[in-house]
């Protein structure tokens, strides 16, 4: 494996040498303005003072929904915002304070089709990058190579950005974050608008990365990639940690409940209503898939339920009817909603 | 550090070369103004004054490529989502921004070339340097200044978003004060201490020597000496700056 000479750790000495992020407190609100003459101000709390850690060679997920608080916590980390309150260490290294060695033992993905220049090739991408991040220009060469075998874009490398599908952009960037070896890796939303074929093998590249000894913080909304990759799993929401633990906890948390799942048309808001009045329901949430409405419901009472829901539905048109053991995303979805 | 500054410089002439539209401007606004130059101070003028017309025009397509190019590269690196990306990485921001703004100071060799040309071939202007050697020196000088001027605002616009308008604002104002359209002495008492300031005007100053004749050592020292200050003051804002986006979250776009 390549390790990057240029790299100097000698600075980087956590207080537990097991932990290679650690995050106390940390707030971060931002401020907004309105009007010219009467500016009248605003602020929003992103970040409430959440706390976690991350042990080294950990792949670690922070789950939640469209502005948990995901990105900001990841921004802060990879020094691009300051933190209004608390601290943040990676590798010890303060990332307030010591941004310029934060930012060498880190590297950072950010999901999307942004952060590449278009108009050049994936390989001057690369080689740019390498440059900015220090690669020394011996092995250079060697390096990118091994890493668009690693991402799977060896043989395409020499064809301008603009041409590239999603899922060969979001590859380039994994590339790009790996040019100079980081120890710790940030993944914001990794696989945001990749086709399943493009996302289940960046999946595998990001699995292959932990196997070899790197820290990862994943961001995500998909459950069953938090599932599938995630040693332990932070669910935040409205900027605060609700839980932490192994995908296992988490599920663990509402094992006694069943699930039932119902397939329904025309359902009304007090249809939806009575169900949750109905005995032994512990949440209801609904999703609409198409042009019908899965109704989710946990309970602690199993598949009896089944009949007094359907009576409360008795005026809907109801399809497909599924009683099932708890997920991952059941156990996000119990501790979201009732946050 | 040189081979991030060699690198840079590369990457932004190729991203340069291969959109149309630059190549376009690039191409065509020289030769505009070196056309509105020639009329403006007659064909039938002394072929001296025309040449120095002629470099004159040059300076004002450098100053102009630095002033629009230094907000412009800032705002493209924030719509192409590389800003946060080449602020995060270990190396000092400011050389990854320099030679962003010294590759578009340099466009001006090629206006140079076209603007001289143009006149010799539509106009007939002889091409007579009174110190050539003076001349080759002046040149990328005043080509290093000019860029390092847009260092320091392209500094400053890391922290504005509306960063495209605001460096092209200072491109009509800048040559005014800089006597690149009329001479300095017509204008008000006060602008001349502002203009000894800007690069360019010595720029100016040390290109006209060296082509009509004079000592233009003296502005070339002065262009060498504001290109230290410039790059002085250039880190010390991009450490305030920085720091300052960091805080209010300007470094994204969204």
């Amino acid at each position: 494996m390549w390790a990057n000479p240029a790299l100097d750790y000698s600075a980087a000495v956590a207080a537990d040498p097991l932990v290679a992020v650690e995050v106390v407190g940390l707030k971060r609100s931002y401020r907004s303005g309105k009007g010219v003459f009467r500016r009248r101000s605003s602020e929003i709390e992103a970040l409430r003072g959440i706390t976690f850690s991350i042990q080294r060679g950990e792949l670690f997920g922070l789950l939640g929904p469209n502005g948990a608080g995901k990105t900001t916590t990841i921004k802060v980390l990879t020094t691009l915002l300051l933190p209004s309150a608390g601290t943040a260490r990676v590798l010890g290294l303060d990332v307030a304070r010591q941004p310029r060695e934060v930012r060498g033992v880190i590297g950072c993905v950010f999901g999307g089709d942004r952060g590449l220049y278009d108009r050049l090739s994936g390989l001057e991408n690369l080689r740019y990058f390498a440059d900015v991040y220090r690669v020394p220009a011996r092995g250079q060469r060697a390096r990118i190579d091994e890493l668009l075998e690693l991402v799977g874009l060896k043989g395409r490398e020499r064809g301008r950005v603009e041409t590239y599908s999603r899922g060969m952009r979001q590859r380039l960037h994994i590339a790009r974050g790996l040019l100079h070896d980081p120890p710790v890796l940030f993944l914001d939303e990794p696989t945001l608008g990749l086709d399943p074929v493009g996302a289940r093998e960046l999946r595998q590249t990001i699995a292959r990365l932990q196997q070899a000894g790197k820290t990862i913080l994943l961001t995500t909304h998909y459950m069953f990639e938090a599932d599938e990759l995630c040693h332990r799993i932070a669910v935040i929401s409205s900027g605060s940690i609700l839980a932490t633990g192994t995908p296992a906890d988490l599920k663990g948390r509402i094992a006694d409940r069943t699930i039932v799942e119902i397939e329904a048309f025309g359902a009304s808001d007090e249809m939806i209503e009575r169900l949750r009045s109905v005995a032994g329901v512990a949440s209801v949430s609904v999703e609409l898939r198409e042009q019908a409405q899965v109704i989710l419901v946990q309970s602690s009472r199993g598949p009896e339920l089944v009949q007094p829901l359907l009576r409360e539905l008795e005026d809907a048109r109801v399809g497909k009817v599924v009683s099932r053991q708890p997920t991952l995303e059941d156990a996000y979805v119990d501790l979201v909603g009732s946050a | 550090m040189i081979r991030v500054l060699a690198s840079g410089l590369r990457i932004h002439f190729l991203q340069l070369s291969r959109s149309a539209s630059d190549v376009l401007g690039i191409t065509v606004w020289p030769i505009l103004y070196a056309t509105i130059a020639y009329y403006m101070f007659g064909a039938e003028s002394d072929p001296r004054v025309l040449l120095t017309a002629s470099l004159g025009a040059t300076v004002m397509a450098i100053w102009s490529s630095v002033a629009f190019g230094s907000g412009g590269a800032i705002e493209l690196q924030r719509r192409l989502g590389t800003l946060e990306l080449l602020v995060a990485a270990p190396v000092p921001f400011g050389a990854v921004l320099a030679p962003i703004t010294i590759a578009t100071s340099a466009i001006g060799v090629y206006a140079l070339a076209a603007t001289l040309l143009w006149g010799r071939l539509l106009f007939g202007i002889p091409l007579h340097f009174e110190h050539p050697l003076m001349f080759a020196l002046s040149l990328p000088v005043a080509i290093v200044a000019i860029g390092m001027l847009g260092l320091v605002l392209a500094s400053t616009l890391i922290f504005y978003r509306a960063s495209l308008f605001l460096g092209a604002s200072f491109e009509y104002p800048g040559w005014l004060v800089m006597g690149l359209l009329v001479p300095l002495s017509v204008l008000p008492g006060w602008v001349a201490p502002i203009s000894w300031l800007l690069a360019p005007t010595w720029g100016m100053r040390a290109i006209r020597e060296s082509t009509i004749g004079g000592s233009p050592l003296r502005a070339i020292a002065m262009c060498l000496a504001l290109s230290a200050c410039y790059a002085v003051i250039a880190v010390a804002f991009l450490r305030a700056f920085e720091r300052l986006a960091r805080e209010r979250a300007t470094l994204a776009l969204t």
